[in-house]
């Protein structure tokens, strides 16, 4: 047995090992939360979403979609349909009084300003209802109406098939969540989608000024880089 | 000998297990309060107790860890980075979403629950106050802000699950303030020589 020396705590023996775990657990913590706030700056899954999509463009799904009128055609058709437009997309369901209802002041806006200053044939507005369910043709006229639609500019579309919900929701990273008296809650956000049908950024609801500004943006470069 | 910690452990464990499989899932899928007031705690908690009920009545940690986690440093360095990784908004998003996330939250906050019993056995006061003032204080300032502000954090939780949630995690961290309070107390006037430290 080795001479223990005077004033030896046996408590300290392997203090350094247990310095060296510390560290490696430490490091450990670090670099899992680092990944998992993509270096963080991002703590919320809403901006992971939206620093994922401006990294890499995510291109749109396609789906059946129905309008008011209940002519039913592919999501891609629609967006191709006028030419090289960029659009500005948002998720809603009809029967909304809460967030929706700011989305909708601030597509009204936007449809204001598009008009305004002649934008039409390059940023189009549309919005796309994730309740298939309630939200057939009539409710989407009913709603149309109430938001002062101007089918040249601003269309609404509902899914033609139900089971095709889940897959719209994933592609675009958009949770519903059951709330109080039958509403829904979801993350809801201006979604850039450029003239090849990719979902290129996705925008706070407070800043439809940016928005318009970058759909301009993309259209011009997608009909530069197409026309060259 | 059959230690009566055990059917305590159990049941924290079979509650907690419980909740991240059908049909109780539902609870955390839907309520932040259920799953970060809730199962987040009895995961720590079954940790912990299945911990006590496998160390031998006085001891205070188990032999082989000691050089390991001298005054439990490393067990609490290990707790207090799953706590924190674990009140993460989109680290609980992904627990709700991915069942793997969901695992890996099982496992390692009841590795933490035993990591902070081992560390506690054997930790002097000063240790304790420097983990607990991080720790604590974290799990507060966070139920603060869910609570106040108008920001969905989750995208999984509605706004009023959040601002629930918040406020119960400020009752948590105070309630496990006091609890630490007292067990540190009761441990000063006892016999347990590291408590002069």
């Amino acid at each position: 047995m080795p001479p223990v020396k005077p004033g030896h705590d046996p408590r300290t023996d392997g203090l350094m090992l247990t310095f060296g775990a510390c560290l490696a657990v430490l490091l450990a913590a670090l670099v899992l939360m680092y990944r998992a706030t993509d270096g963080g700056s991002a703590f919320t899954t809403e901006t992971l979403r939206r620093s994922e999509v401006a990294r890499a463009p995510v291109q749109v799904p396609d789906f059946r979609v129905i309008d008011a009128g209940g002519n039913a055609q592919s999501l891609r058709a629609l967006l191709a349909q006028s030419g090289d437009r960029a659009w500005i997309v948002d998720f809603v369901y009809t029967r909304c009084q809460t967030l929706c209802l700011a989305l909708g002041t601030t597509f009204q806006r936007l449809q204001a300003t598009i008009v305004e200053q002649g934008l039409q044939d390059r940023v189009g507005l549309l919005s796309i209802s994730f309740d298939p369910l309630q939200d057939g043709p009539p409710a989407l006229t009913d709603y149309a109406k109430r938001m002062r639609m101007q089918p040249g500019v601003w269309r609404l579309v509902s899914l033609q098939h139900e089971t095709d919900r889940r897959r719209l929701l994933d592609n675009f990273g958009i949770m519903v969540v059951p709330a109080p008296l039958g509403e829904f809650e979801h993350n809801a956000a201006l979604h850039l989608i450029d003239p090849a049908a990719r979902l290129v950024h996705i925008f706070d609801l407070g800043e439809p000024g940016a928005a318009l500004e970058a759909a301009l943006v993309v259209r011009n470069a997608h009909v530069s880089l197409s026309t060259r | 000998m059959k230690n009566p910690l055990m059917p305590v452990a159990a049941s924290a464990a079979a509650g907690a297990l419980a909740l991240s499989l059908p049909p109780a899932r539902a609870l955390i899928e839907q309520s932040m309060v259920w799953h970060m007031l809730v199962q987040m705690p009895l995961l720590v908690a079954t940790g912990w107790l299945g911990a006590a009920a496998f160390t031998a009545p006085g001891g205070q940690g188990w032999p082989g860890t000691e050089r390991l986690n001298r005054f439990g440093l490393t067990g609490f360095m290990l707790a207090l980075g799953a706590m924190a990784y674990w009140m993460i908004p989109a680290t609980v998003d992904r627990a709700v979403v991915l069942p793997t996330a969901d695992l890996a939250k099982v496992v390692s906050l009841v590795i933490a629950g035993v990591a902070l019993r081992q560390s506690f056995g054997v930790a002097p006061a000063a240790v304790q106050l420097f983990f607990a003032g991080s720790a604590l204080p974290m799990m507060g300032w966070l139920g603060v802000y869910m609570a106040g502000t108008d920001r969905r954090l989750c995208n999984a939780y509605s706004l009023e699950s959040q601002i629930a949630a918040g406020q119960g995690l400020v009752v948590l961290a105070m309630f496990l303030g006091v609890c630490w309070g007292l067990a540190l107390w009761q441990r000063g006037s006892g016999s347990i020589p590291n408590a002069r430290f």
